[in-house]
């Protein structure tokens, strides 16, 4: 709670001493008689300690306040747009896990041989590569030189309730891989490397070595004994970058116009939409939180040893 | 369990792959990428460009520009009349029914009119401001009062949508921004934000049927990706083709590339605020004669831009012929600054946008780099628009890289915004964010006001023009931009752009 508080009078802070919004709400052919009148309507004229304590009782209550270019309520407009990014932040993670714990996996086994170091620095690669040059590279190469993929937007989608899908369509899902791909490429070679790092120091342990001695299966000691172990650092870092994934997916968005909230945030930044801004930020915060929490619980369940008292 | 996961995973890949490439388009749709994307299904909401234009295709004003001139044409007033100069009267067209069956009539137009001084719900409350009254005289028939005389009311008819008084009172504001109930070519079908709006034509529309039947507008906002969206196929029509990538696209056979000098034009806005070097109009010559405006066009530009001697376009009512550039000659602007007392240069800072116009930041940053030549200390402060234009407002600047054009054609609501001394009283100069002043030419601009009869409008207009540009250097006048399209060929797509840049879906055919 205090977190978000001081969060959100952050946001308030930086948004109030930067530009204007009523000027740009009153049209360019206006007034200064007429600026000052948008500026009363819309209550930007009073005090900032005044504007600040209304904008949190109202936030208490679920009303975030109404966007200034829309002018409908600034939460709804995010969560409507929160799916498709959720869905692109899901994809990306499952991506990284996925690839990233079993390539890891992979080359702890046999540090040395040619195609693990390949691999290794392929990982470096993608760790300095900034996600704008991957997206545009990967639009290139196979949205227009191969045409095998499409290079924007979200394809077909399927409305479930209030939830707009698209992992239920062949095109939805099409038009999932390029944008999933470039987003988990930083985070799959960070688990990666943290997964590799975490096995080479558990497979030198003892019980390892008995747990081969024994003769256990290959699958059994790497997977159950090994792997399991060295999995802790590899959650919590998995956790912690799938919050920032969601809160922090605009680039990616904005190259494959992605219509996530990133994007709805880029452009409210743009328009110096000031409501839907801070309520994009408390919400990221949010969900930043609770994913830590999550993942302090994941955690426990993984190594019995931790208890929370 | 990772093993399953990849499974899926390459399944997944595998079989989407084949049906990916060709997205068959049937022969009466099209698919359109602009720019930038929709603020709002309001028509009264926002009066940037990109969003009226998308506008333009739902809702019809009481007249319309058509085609690649912009000439003003009747829409849904067959004709109006100026019997005084507060008194317009619109006569209204028959028959006309919004998207929801309910008649187009005079109610309508009185409530549209009175909904554009609500600045919950409308950017144009200037418009709003300025009427006085609205007088139903039949069903048919309104007659408009402002409140002071506006030479130019008409020619703005065509940016003012009708909306459905009916309709529009019954949903609430937030229902009204986002689905659109309008007389225009075109249906809403669906909008999802960030994607698309899909549109359907409106068999009924009063102009007969528009030729293609759906369409699909998706903007793009990154110029790669709107690139890529051309490339693969994936857009028919795509405009604000950056200019980076024009070689490319020309190169591209499947490609047609479209070029139209653009109205706007681009100008360093400078004042004469007293004290300050620049208040000698010898520093302000100096400053131009040093800027090597060819160079730009063609280094930065990429030839995709005019030479500009004047901020108005020529179809606009006060263009002056008799404006010419001045020279560039680095040699006798040193000269006019050893005159002007200043051989040992000053410090000014130069602002701009950097995500508003065709290469902005790079026009401010060579324009910097050829007042050093001479001597000119010019600081570079370039900034996102929403940061930049309050500045402007506020009139914080001193000198600043701005374009305009004024899409009533006529450049008397302009200069009293950018020319005339900034005057809070009066609510001019609102934008004359450098301080420009000159009482002599306040006066004949206040004079203006009041001029209805065009060829004497258009003289004074002129003069005014001479007097800012051309004898004062209010400002420095850069060039026109261009703006670039692309089509795909071989779809049959015929396409004429507009001078104002809208993309007005009833214009097209294939």
């Amino acid at each position: 709670m205090i977190v978000l508080l001081a969060v959100s009078l952050i946001c308030y802070i930086i948004f109030r001493s930067s530009g204007d919004p009523a000027i740009s709400m009153a049209g360019q052919y206006a007034t200064f008689q007429e600026i000052e009148e948008v500026r009363r309507v819309f209550g930007l004229d009073k005090p900032f300690y005044i504007q600040y304590v209304r904008f949190i009782t109202n936030a208490l209550k679920g009303n975030f306040g109404n966007s200034f270019v829309n002018k409908v309520p600034a939460l709804p407009l995010i969560l409507e747009r929160l799916p498709a990014t959720v869905e692109l932040a899901m994809s990306a993670i499952v991506i990284a896990f996925v690839l990233g714990v079993g390539l890891g996996v992979l080359v702890s086994l046999k540090p040395y041989a040619l195609r693990n170091r390949f691999i290794m620095a392929g990982s470096l690669v993608n760790i300095s590569m900034p996600t704008f040059l991957t997206g545009i590279l990967l639009i290139m190469v196979f949205g227009v030189y191969l045409k095998i993929l499409p290079p924007f937007g979200r394809g077909e989608t399927v409305t479930i309730g209030f939830w707009r899908t698209g992992f239920l369509t062949l095109s939805g899902v099409t038009h999932l891989i390029l944008p999933a791909f470039t987003l988990g490429m930083y985070q799959l070679a960070v688990l990666l490397r943290l997964t590799r790092a975490g096995m080479r120091e558990v497979l030198t342990e003892d019980y390892i070595k008995t747990a081969w001695s024994k003769g256990l299966s290959p699958l059994k000691v790497i997977f159950k004994h090994a792997l399991r172990n060295a999995l802790i650092p590899v959650v919590t870092m998995t956790g912690l970058q799938f919050g920032e994934l969601i809160a922090f997916s605009f680039v990616t968005e904005l190259i494959f116009q992605w219509p996530g909230s990133g994007n709805l945030l880029l452009t409210s930044i743009y328009e110096q939409d000031q409501p839907v801004i801070v309520t994009y930020i408390m919400l990221a915060a949010l969900v930043i939180l609770s994913i830590n929490i999550l993942v302090d619980i994941l955690y426990a369940i993984l190594n019995p040893k931790i208890r929370y008292d | 369990m990772k093993k399953v996961l990849f499974l899926i995973l390459t399944i997944i890949f595998l079989g989407s792959v084949p049906a990916l490439t060709g997205q068959a388009v049937a022969a009466s749709s099209i698919v359109v990428a602009v720019d930038s994307p929709p603020r709002m299904m309001n028509p009264h909401g926002s009066d940037a460009d990109a969003n009226l234009s998308i506008m333009a295709n739902f809702f019809d004003g009481l007249m319309q520009r058509k085609g690649s001139e912009g000439t003003l044409a009747p829409a849904l007033a067959l004709r109006y009349e100026h019997p005084d100069l507060l008194t317009w009267t619109f006569y209204l067209r028959k028959g006309v029914k919004f998207h929801n069956g309910n008649p187009f009539n005079a109610e309508d137009v009185k409530f549209s009119f009175e909904r554009l001084s609500d600045p919950k719900v409308s950017e144009f409350i200037n418009t709003g401001k300025t009427i006085a009254s609205i007088e139903i005289i039949d069903d048919y028939t309104v007659s408009i009062k402002t409140k002071h005389p506006i030479p130019w009311f008409a020619n703005n008819m065509h940016q003012i949508y009708m909306m459905d008084k009916e309709s529009t009172e019954s949903r609430t504001v937030g229902e009204v921004q986002q689905v659109p109930i309008g007389t225009g070519a075109y249906k809403f079908v669906e909008w999802v934000k960030g994607s698309y709006v899909k549109m359907v034509a409106n068999e009924e529309y009063w102009e007969g049927a528009p030729p293609i039947k759906n369409v699909e507008l998706r903007p793009i906002k990154e110029a790669s990706t709107r690139y890529a969206a051309l490339v693969s196929g994936q857009a028919e029509l795509v405009s604000g083709v950056p200019v980076e990538l024009y070689d490319k696209l020309v190169k591209n056979p499947k490609l047609q590339v479209i070029n139209k000098p653009a109205r706007r034009s681009i100008f360093l806005a400078l004042g004469n605020k007293p004290e300050s070097p620049w208040n000698d109009i010898r520093v302000r010559k100096a400053m131009y004669m040093a800027i090597n405006e060819d160079e730009i066009i063609e280094k930065i530009m990429r030839g995709h831009a005019s030479p500009a001697a004047q901020i108005p376009d020529p179809p606009t009512i006060g263009y002056n012929e008799g404006i010419k550039r001045l020279p560039y000659n680095p040699e006798m602007s040193k000269k006019l600054l050893k005159e002007a007392g200043c051989e040992n240069g000053f410090e000014i800072t130069l602002t701009g946008p950097n995500d508003r116009y065709v290469q902005d930041e790079k026009i401010a940053e060579a324009v910097v780099k050829y007042l050093a030549k001479v001597g000119i200390k010019a600081k570079l402060d370039v900034k996102p628009k929403a940061i930049f234009f309050p500045e402007v407002f506020q009139g914080k600047l001193d000198f600043y890289l701005i374009g305009w054009f004024d899409g009533t054609f006529d450049m008397g609501r302009t200069y009293f915004k950018l020319i005339h001394t900034r005057d809070k009283e009066k609510g001019f100069g609102s934008l004359n964010g450098a301080h420009f002043s000159n009482p002599d030419l306040d006066i004949v601009l206040e004079a203006t006001a009041s001029m209805v009869d065009q060829e004497a409008r258009k003289k004074v207009l002129q003069y005014i023009n001479k007097l800012a540009t051309a004898e004062n250097i209010a400002c420095i006048p850069l060039h026109y931009q261009q703006d670039i399209y692309a089509i795909q060929k071989g779809k049959g797509i015929k396409f004429q752009p507009r001078p104002d840049r809208w993309v007005v879906f009833k214009e097209i055919s294939k």
